[in-house]
């Protein structure tokens, strides 16, 4: 078990602050000090991590949860308060781990590395449409990232809380939401042509701020290893994330033969090309679902179908594609 | 054009290689002012080799290297057999430092001024190309000025 100190080590106004503090109020027992988070199990709701002099009260934590899987407390993830200015932040604590993720026969095996994370919090300093942060050492050298959250919604979110039936939302939501987005592909092709990935890219890793709208990539703390295509993961992803924003949603045949809209015609007109490159059973052909998809655009989506041919090699080049189709939609 | 002759033969540890060094044994065993490099380029080590492994940099490309010697052994033999002087053939072993493999190939090829580039082709689907990426490929994309066999 790490070792803390008491609260009663700390600077006075920090003592006084967290006297009065809502957190500590609630608490059946006192505040512990932890200077070292290698251990991050050992810290609850209630401590204080204090790193390069400041001090982080532990308010809660941030959880993951995706495709119906019950949201898991990530203990290395906590929700923190400032006790010196109040204000909030989420930090990332050091978490090794390493995982194997599979698209279809193909295996690659990806790295959670805090060191990855801090660098592109230090590049993206003050560049729109990315979180931002700081890192900060704590006693153990362990690269603490102090994350100011981005006020607003998952962009998973946004999009299917959006009410409108397919046509509508593609003729009067799409054409603002790929704007958005375009801007989101030229963050990517920031980091890539500076030589890193973002490594974790998807739906709910854009944040859609609350005031502006504007698109943020969250958590770069992923990464990867292919060697000789470094980006590519980064490069399909993007793909998925264009096509889920083109259909409003994905689909698979089953969620084909369940539309009355299309049915079985519509899945019988489905060719072994019309799906994804990599995820199965996605079908990536959208124009064959929704004949109004213009056809500038479906053949980008197309890069990323089994029919593929070429391939996008840079960001750049989707960017390129995109902003010509967008004209046309507008 | 650069001088053809001048000629990098990319190897791995796969049969693929062994047929490239077979076959450029076979069309330049009897000409004359060929000049062959032995190359092997290797990655560089994953995200979490230092954490897992243990090892340093220099630990790992000395493994490397030394995996690479047995290679170019085996190789020598190959070309040697062909009729290759000795003295004609040369052996490099690099990390690819920041860069693709097919990049760190054609730096190669572009400082030291080599006409020709061999690989052996793996003919993969084009799924595991998006991924994984095809060296033979990028090759003949990025190459300039010179000519590219793919040996199958």
């Amino acid at each position: 078990m790490t070792a803390y100190k008491e609260v009663s080590f700390l600077p006075a106004d920090i003592i006084q602050n967290l006297k009065g503090h809502r957190i500590t109020r609630s608490l059946r027992r006192s505040s512990r000090v932890y200077t070292d988070t290698t251990d991050f199990t050992s810290l609850d709701y209630g401590d204080i991590i204090q790193v390069e002099d400041r001090y982080f009260l532990i308010t809660s934590y941030t959880k993951e949860g995706r495709f119906g899987v019950d949201d898991q407390i990530k203990k290395w993830v906590p929700k923190v308060e400032d006790l010196a200015t109040g204000v909030p932040y989420i930090l990332k604590l050091v978490f090794h781990e390493t995982f194997d993720i599979s698209f279809g026969p193909f295996t690659i095996p990806c790295y959670r590395s805090p060191e990855k994370e801090a660098r592109i919090l230090e590049l993206v300093q003050g560049r729109p449409n990315f979180m931002q942060g700081k890192s900060l050492l704590d006693d153990n050298n362990n690269l603490v990232r102090v994350i100011v959250p981005v006020n607003g919604n998952r962009l998973d979110k946004v999009i299917h809380h959006s009410q409108t039936q397919h046509q509508e939302y593609f003729i009067k939501e799409l054409p603002d939401i790929l704007t958005r987005f375009l801007e989101s592909l030229k963050a990517i092709g920031f980091l890539h042509e500076n030589g890193l990935r973002h490594g974790d890219i998807r739906r709910d890793h854009i944040f859609v701020d609350r005031n502006t709208n504007q698109f943020y990539w969250i958590d770069f703390d992923y990464d990867f290893y292919l060697p000789e295509k470094p980006y590519a993961l980064d490069m399909f992803e993007l793909g998925n994330i264009l096509i889920y924003l083109t259909g409003k949603g994905d689909y698979n045949p089953r969620e084909i033969l369940a539309d009355p809209n299309m049915g079985e015609p519509v899945l019988q007109s489905i060719l072994p090309t019309d799906y994804s490159l990599l995820s199965q059973n996605r079908i990536v052909n959208l124009r064959k679902l929704f004949p109004y998809i213009p056809e500038k655009l479906n053949n980008i989506l197309l890069h990323f179908s089994a029919g593929a041919e070429i391939f996008y090699e840079t960001v750049q080049e989707l960017q390129t594609d995109l902003h010509d189709a967008l004209c046309e939609l507008k | 054009m650069m001088d053809w002759k001048k000629i990098i033969i990319a190897i791995d540890d796969s049969a693929r290689s062994i047929n490239a060094i077979e076959y450029v044994g076979s069309v330049t065993g009897h000409l004359k002012d060929v000049y062959l490099c032995l190359l092997h380029i290797y990655p560089e080590p994953p995200p979490d080799y230092y954490r897992s492994a243990g090892t340093t940099l220099d630990e790992y490309k000395k493994t490397q290297e030394e995996q690479a010697r047995i290679l170019f052994t085996c190789a020598e033999k190959i070309l040697q057999g062909h009729g290759i002087a000795t003295t004609a053939i040369t052996s490099k072993c690099l990390m690819a430092d920041h860069k693709s493999i097919s990049a760190a190939i054609l730096d190669m090829q572009m400082r030291e001024h080599y006409g020709t580039i061999v690989v052996g082709k793996r003919g993969i689907p084009k799924a595991e190309e998006f991924l994984f990426g095809s060296i033979s490929n990028a090759l003949i994309h990025n190459g300039r000025d010179i000519a590219v066999w793919v040996i199958g």
